[in-house]
């Protein structure tokens, strides 16, 4: 199927346009070259909007905008009707011709504002007899999903410079989800498998009325099975949000490139800030600590003479024994004073007191005296003790404090570090965008933690279903009267068992070829030839491009390069595909250049001896070198410019 | 017996001193009163000065002091009198004590006023560390 033409009445820049895509024998190439704001890449959203209803590659500009012409706006009177419609002809292998056709009226009220009517799409075919048949509703929907299906469009109807970001977000979930799609194995899963497993339920639901124990095992399989598919499910979802995550991830990562995390920056100044309060806090105390020390022992050792002093002095009485005293000097000068005795009382007589002055002779000092120095003989000792500890101790609060101050200032240095590296970056988008990759980045690893446990209990609700099913047949082969059913339901099951079997083969064959076909083009479209060894699409699905010394360059692939690589691929979906249906691609080549955009135009021009190929590109993309390739192969060539007023899109043959 | 003196004086005129905002807040600060007399009768003992006060403030209560509080001054006594004979003669022990406390806190007080804020205990460790060293020797 091809696109015969396009007729655009009303429809954004195009008041009333048709661009004819006529084939030659040898090429069925067509561009159509207009400077950016023109209606270029409107041309790509009529066409989806006659189609599937949407336009997916609006710029923010046109968002804003009504569908409809401003022109057409502009010039119609209040209350008057506005006919906005986009007409695809196509013609079928068998040169059939079909029109889709999508019309929206619109009103202009009181107040000039556009009010939407309604929208209307039927398709314009010719019957057996020659008769124009106009079909609506599903079935028209059924004729646009049998000339391009809408999941698989972003294949046929792109944008080239989307094409890189395709490729750099592309994981092997997405590859094989277009493998998938493309190589219609979805029909498969989607109509075959489901209907197999309709009719199987309804023969295992006939058993189980014949015989309750059928049925109860039939209601067990039902619900192991439906809770496998929840499972499923679940761990799709997962893989979606992590493959979600990973695309958001690069796209930040990208954005904050050379530009450093103000966030975590902030929180390590805060905590270095906290960090420096506290270390100051612990020298100050342990200044003081210091301070106590000198003068503590400073009292001790400026009153060291006086010390050495009476260490000695009680040294020399204790060797003279007069530590402690015998007999209590003022107990003795208390006798004599009362010339008595004061223990019994009796008065001393001539002998007595020429004995008590004799005592007194001997006894040097009063007991209390005697006591002071005892007492202050421990303490001696502790101030000698301390008088020695003093240098060592002092040296160790000293050292406590110099690599206090170290640190101190090892965390000044790390401040004004960080802040010279935060000066000029104080964006508050910065932060957002930092807080964005890490909301992804936890999504991802919580996504990675639940898929771990959901793999696991897929293991266990498969046990479980292959348990209800042999529970199942053990009730069936025991019920004679469900013999019959018993062999439908065994064909029914083998039946499946084949289907999926088959899906997986065609999914490896699909992937081998797709592959084959990748590597072919991409080969024939990348100059650096002696660069790149080979392609591969791996069991996962996942891309991989191998260098000439043997390891994996995927990453360091250039913008251009990838886009190459992704045209390879979606060039190899069609090969795969089996949809004869037309490619259009808006900008194919902005982002390549050099002898990576003639190679693109060449192999364009020789995918167009067999398949309908639409470009749309700019003055600047139709350079010399590609004018040079594509013109003489080109069967139609367009200019578009705007009018004087800018409302309207001029198409002009070339 | 003789009654004990109960507390230990200063001058009148050195309370500003010991109230000096280096003195009390930086010098001698989170000391107690009689840590702060102790220590500037060390002052005014290395320094071989002793004043006699003029008029008398009670300064802080004789209970105050520990065993090794008491010791310190009384060596200082000892060593000041020659002898341990005054030992049991408390007031003559204490008196000894203020007059050099009160020669001491007015050295500080120059030391401190004549020097750099912060100053004082590089001068102190030094002149503590060549202490040290003398009494090791």
């Amino acid at each position: 199927m091809r696109i015969e033409k396009i007729i655009l009445k009303n429809y954004r820049q195009f008041r009333q346009a048709k661009i004819s895509f006529l084939r030659r024998n040898d090429s069925d190439l067509h561009y159509v070259i207009g400077t950016n704001g023109t209606g270029k890449t409107n041309i790509l959203n009529a066409i989806n909007w006659c189609l599937y209803n949407d336009e997916p590659h609006l710029s923010k500009d046109s968002q804003r905008l009504p569908v409809v012409n401003l022109q057409t706006i502009d010039k119609i009177g209040i209350g008057k009707d506005i006919e906005v419609a986009v007409e695809v002809w196509a013609e079928t292998d068998d040169d059939a011709k079909v029109t889709f056709k999508r019309q929206a009226k619109f009103i202009k009220s009181d107040d000039g504002q556009i009010i939407h009517q309604g929208t209307k799409f039927e398709l314009m075919t010719d019957d057996e007899r020659g008769n124009t048949k106009i079909i609506t509703g599903e079935e028209a929907d059924g004729w646009v999903e049998r000339f391009v299906p809408k999941s698989i469009r972003e294949f046929f109807f792109f944008d080239g410079e989307q094409l890189d970001n395709y490729f750099k977000e592309a994981t092997g979930q997405n590859i094989q989800h277009a493998v998938f799609q493309v190589s219609q194995i979805d029909l498969l899963e989607n109509r075959v498998e489901r209907k197999l497993q309709e009719i199987l339920d309804d023969y295992t639901k006939d058993a189980g009325k014949m015989n309750p124990k059928i049925e109860i095992a039939r209601a067990k399989l039902e619900q192991a099975q439906s809770q496998l598919n929840e499972v499923q499910k679940r761990i799709e979802e997962c893989k979606k949000q992590i493959e979600i995550s990973r695309i958001k991830i690069v796209e930040f990562a990208d954005k904050l490139k050379g530009v450093p995390d103000i966030e975590a920056l902030d929180q390590e100044k805060q905590l270095l800030l906290e960090n420096f309060k506290n270390t100051k806090d612990l020298l100050k105390a342990k200044k003081i600590e210091k301070e106590g020390l000198l003068i503590e022992c400073g009292s001790i050792l400026m009153l060291w003479p006086a010390i050495e002093m009476a260490t000695k002095v009680i040294e020399e009485k204790k060797t003279k024994r007069e530590l402690p005293p015998p007999v209590d000097k003022g107990f003795l000068e208390d006798i004599l004073r009362n010339e008595s005795c004061s223990v019994c009382g009796r008065s001393l007589d001539e002998r007595s007191n020429k004995r008590v002055h004799e005592l007194l002779g001997e006894v040097e000092f009063s007991s209390e005296t005697s006591q002071r120095l005892v007492q202050m003989e421990n303490p001696l000792w502790q101030f000698k003790e301390k008088a020695e500890s003093f240098d060592k101790q002092r040296k160790s609060t000293e050292g406590e404090i110099t690599s206090l101050d170290k640190v101190l200032n090892g965390i000044t240095q790390k401040i004004s570090q960080i802040d010279s590296q935060m000066a000029g970056y104080k964006d508050e988008q910065i932060r957002d965008w930092y807080r964005e990759r890490k909301k992804f980045e936890d999504i991802r690893d919580n996504n990675q933690l639940l898929l771990g446990g959901l793999l696991e209990n897929r293991k266990v609700a498969e046990s479980t279903v292959e348990e209800a099913k042999s529970e199942l047949d053990n009730e069936l082969k025991k019920e004679k009267k469900a013999k019959g059913l018993a062999k439908k339901v065994a064909f029914c099951t083998r039946a499946l068992e084949i289907v999926r079997s088959t899906r997986e083969a065609m999914m490896a064959e699909a992937r081998e070829r797709i592959e084959i076909e990748t590597r072919k083009c991409f080969f024939g479209l990348v100059w650096k030839t002696a660069t790149f060894k080979d392609i591969k699409i791996l069991p996962d699905y996942s891309i991989s491009l191998i260098h000439k010394m043997g390891y994996e360059c995927m990453g360091s692939l250039s913008a251009g390069e990838r886009e190459l690589l992704a045209l390879s691929f979606t060039l190899a979906l069609h090969q795969a595909s089996g949809f004869d249906s037309p490619i259009l691609i808006d900008t194919p080549v902005a982002r390549i250049s050099g002898l990576n955009r003639e190679n693109v135009a060449k192999v364009l021009c020789e995918v167009s001896t067999y398949k309908q190929i639409v470009l749309l590109l700019t003055p600047d993309e139709h350079s010399k070198d590609v004018s040079k390739i594509i013109d003489g192969r080109a069967c139609g060539r367009y200019l578009l410019t705007l009018s004087s007023d800018e409302n309207q899109a001029i198409l002009e043959v070339l | 017996m003789a009654n004990l003196p109960d507390r230990l004086y200063i001058d009148k005129a050195d309370r500003v001193l010991y109230d000096n905002d280096i003195i009390n807040n930086e010098i001698l600060y989170g000391k107690t009163r009689k840590d702060q007399f102790l220590f500037t009768m060390a002052i005014g003992f290395k320094n071989k000065v002793k004043r006699s006060l003029e008029s008398r403030e009670g300064f802080f209560l004789a209970k105050d002091l520990h065993t090794k509080d008491e010791a310190l001054i009384d060596i200082v006594a000892v060593y000041d009198n020659g002898s341990v004979d005054l030992l049991h003669k408390r007031e003559d022990v204490y008196r000894i004590a203020e007059e050099y406390a009160h020669a001491g806190i007015r050295l500080l007080y120059d030391e401190v006023s004549s020097g750099q804020p912060g100053s004082y205990f590089k001068k102190l460790e030094l002149e503590l560390t060549k202490l040290v060293e003398s009494i090791n020797k």
